[in-house]
């Protein structure tokens, strides 16, 4: 176990330094000045240019600058921004806890509303409380990402008025005190219900399929012969044993969550890595761009192993090596 | 002899069904898949006459100009689905919308298919170092987080290709992973078949064996998954094209149309602008997968429906 998750570790560095070469190539085939923001936009003398692209090495040959690039991006030097005029690293920082809580939300949202649906489901298959699901997770499956987001800001948001429809904090409650987290709280809520509902359908029919198969087996037939409450059978006996591979789930989740990400924080103006991103690419912000088309690509690599390595943790049965 | 030739007589040869022809029968019987298959079917056909429709609906049946005078009025007799913030008629640009959106969705999922089917026929029947090369390639193209990508490259493409087929060819060359992997894993199992020993024994060339032998057998894996991915594609291309980073603003698509939908005042006020096209982009997805289930279902032998 512990050798195949080293030796899949080591596996990624060569698809990462692959990775690297493509936003590298990206990024000199993009118009302009890209690996960095230090020079001044508004000294437009040619000597002054000259001299700064001197300086910071854009006439070096290519593979040169790739390896300096690189190797600064290794320490943690992503450069500067060239819309803020400020380090990229501090950029993505500022934005990275916003992000973290809309995904850990959605995935609380997740987990709650497919537990609930899948043991309903799972508990009383073929009838009509389980279609009504299956039927909801169908058009909730089909309905793309944005449409749905643009329905729940028209409905909850501007119709209901349950929830703010932009940003991720109240500008007039004070940071740190109480108000400001429930403020946080609200904000995050809307888009993460929506990004959150994204993968509920599959959990669902995961967790109910799963239920319904062990419900079968032998030690459920056991359990009942020995007069254990229906009712614990499922809630304990059965539930126990479908969550496990509900666990590997959680890698894909990661790269999914990524993509719906970019889109959910734009709709909702929710100020995240996502919007940074596009954000970067519209306004040209090389430098913010390459970075985070880095650090996304190590993410979704991240998640595809987690998931591989949790299918092995969760079920024995599957051998890895 | 008499009475044998008299029982060939009575019972008349009957030709068994061809296996697309029971296909076809469960189809029809399926009557969600049909219903969602009219549906598409309308969808199309306005889409591609939308030119010659389009002045009987509406008075404003040019899309590509602006009218002054026309801005933002409502639902009416005369603009059925009413006009949008720059006095174009809703319903128009939900027909030609219809057209880009739908020829991005299908040639994409064309591309994604051929390059699909292409390499995960030739890693598969090949195997050994071939089969590793392409693979360990689809990986590399699978682990691309996408969306990134795509925005990515379509901005550096854009303005040195037509916007729209630059479009169509990042996401078909970003997508083609998954099919790759499937089309190879069906061919791995259908090779070990004795025809295909057969057909090599006989001097047939890999060409041929996998043109006329295993394809065949794969294709209703690949008609399938065809359809799922061509929704797919059509959610992609109103995403990006909603995102602003997809077809170019002036030509409508479904996408560019939902955009409008950006701006809190069209949004909370104007949903007659924004609404009919994100009903029909959900209930294409909609039709489509349902499409795609009953084929699942159609084409599969085991299944008893």
């Amino acid at each position: 176990m512990l050798k195949y998750s080293i030796r899949r570790l080591l596996g990624m560095i060569p698809m990462l330094i692959l990775i690297s070469i493509v936003v590298f190539s990206l990024a000199k085939l993009m118009p302009g000045d890209s690996l960095s923001g230090e020079i001044d936009p508004l000294n437009t003398s040619p000597e002054y240019i000259a001299e700064m692209r001197e300086k910071l090495g854009y006439n070096d040959p290519l593979p040169v600058q790739y390896f300096n690039w690189i190797t600064g991006f290794m320490q943690g030097d992503f450069g500067k921004s060239t819309r803020f005029q400020i380090p990229v690293f501090d950029l993505i920082m500022e934005k990275v806890p916003n992000t973290l809580l809309l995904g850990v939300t959605a995935l609380v949202i997740t987990y709650i509303m497919a537990f609930i649906m899948g043991m309903y489901s799972g508990r009383r298959p073929y009838t009509l409380g389980d279609n009504a699901i299956a039927g909801f997770n169908y058009v909730m499956l089909a309905i793309p990402s944005f449409v749905a987001a643009v329905f729940a800001i028209y409905i909850f948001a501007f119709q209901l008025n349950w929830f703010p429809f932009a940003g991720s904090v109240d500008i007039l409650v004070e940071e740190g005190s109480f108000e400001y987290y429930v403020s946080r709280m609200h904000h995050v809520l809307l888009p993460a219900i929506v990004l959150g509902a994204m993968s509920t359908a599959s959990y669902t029919q995961f967790l109910r399929n799963d239920i319904i198969e062990n419900s079968r087996k032998d030690f459920v037939r056991t359990a009942r012969a020995k007069g254990t409450p229906i009712k614990k059978i499922y809630n304990v006996h059965i539930l126990r044993n479908s969550i496990i591979p509900l666990v590997t789930f959680l890698g894909f989740d990661f790269a999914a969550l990524i993509g719906g990400a970019i889109i959910t924080e734009t709709i909702f103006t929710y100020p995240g890595i996502g919007q940074l991103f596009l954000e970067s690419v519209t306004s040209r912000d090389y430098p913010t761009l390459m970075a985070l088309t880095m650090l996304l690509s190590f993410l979704t690599l991240f998640g595809n192993l987690l998931a591989d390595i949790l299918y092995g943790v969760v079920d024995p049965r599957i051998r890895l090596d | 002899m008499a009475s044998s030739t008299t029982i060939t007589q009575q019972k008349k040869p009957e030709r068994s069904l061809s296996p697309w022809q029971i296909a076809r029968r469960k189809f029809v019987r399926n009557k969600l898949a049909m219903i969602s298959s009219f549906f598409i079917m309308l969808v199309t056909l306005m889409s591609l006459s939308a030119p010659f429709i389009a002045p009987l609906l509406s008075p404003l049946p040019d899309i590509s100009k602006v009218n002054i005078g026309a801005m933002n009025i409502e639902p009416n007799g005369e603009h059925l689905l009413g006009t949008d913030k720059s006095g174009r008629d809703v319903l128009t640009r939900l027909f030609y919308g219809g057209r880009i959106s739908l020829l991005v969705g299908f040639s994409a999922t064309l591309i994604v298919i051929t390059l699909g089917t292409v390499v995960g026929a030739l890693a598969g029947f090949f195997g050994g170092f071939i089969d590793s090369l392409l693979m360990r390639f689809t990986d590399f193209v699978l682990n691309f987080p996408f969306l990134v990508f795509v925005i990515v490259l379509n901005t550096i493409l854009y303005g040195i290709v037509d916007g729209l087929w630059v479009l169509i060819m990042v996401i078909g060359a970003l997508s083609w992973g998954g099919v790759a992997r499937l089309v190879r894993s069906k061919v791995l199992a259908e090779k070990e078949n004795e025809y295909i020993l057969a057909a090599l024994s006989i001097g047939c060339s890999p060409f041929k064996v996998i043109t006329k032998h295993l394809l065949p057998n794969v294709i209703s894996t690949i008609i399938v998954q065809g359809t799922l991915i061509f929704a797919t594609m059509i959610v992609i291309e109103s995403a990006l094209s909603y995102l602003g980073f997809g077809v170019p603003q002036a030509t409508p698509s479904w996408g560019n149309m939902l955009s409008s939908a950006n701006e809190p005042d069209v949004l909370q006020g104007k949903p007659w602008i924004w609404m009919p096209p994100a009903i029909i982009i959900t209930l294409t997805i909609l039709s489509i997968n349902f499409i795609g289930e009953g084929l699942k279902d159609a084409l599969n032998p085991k299944s008893l429906r």
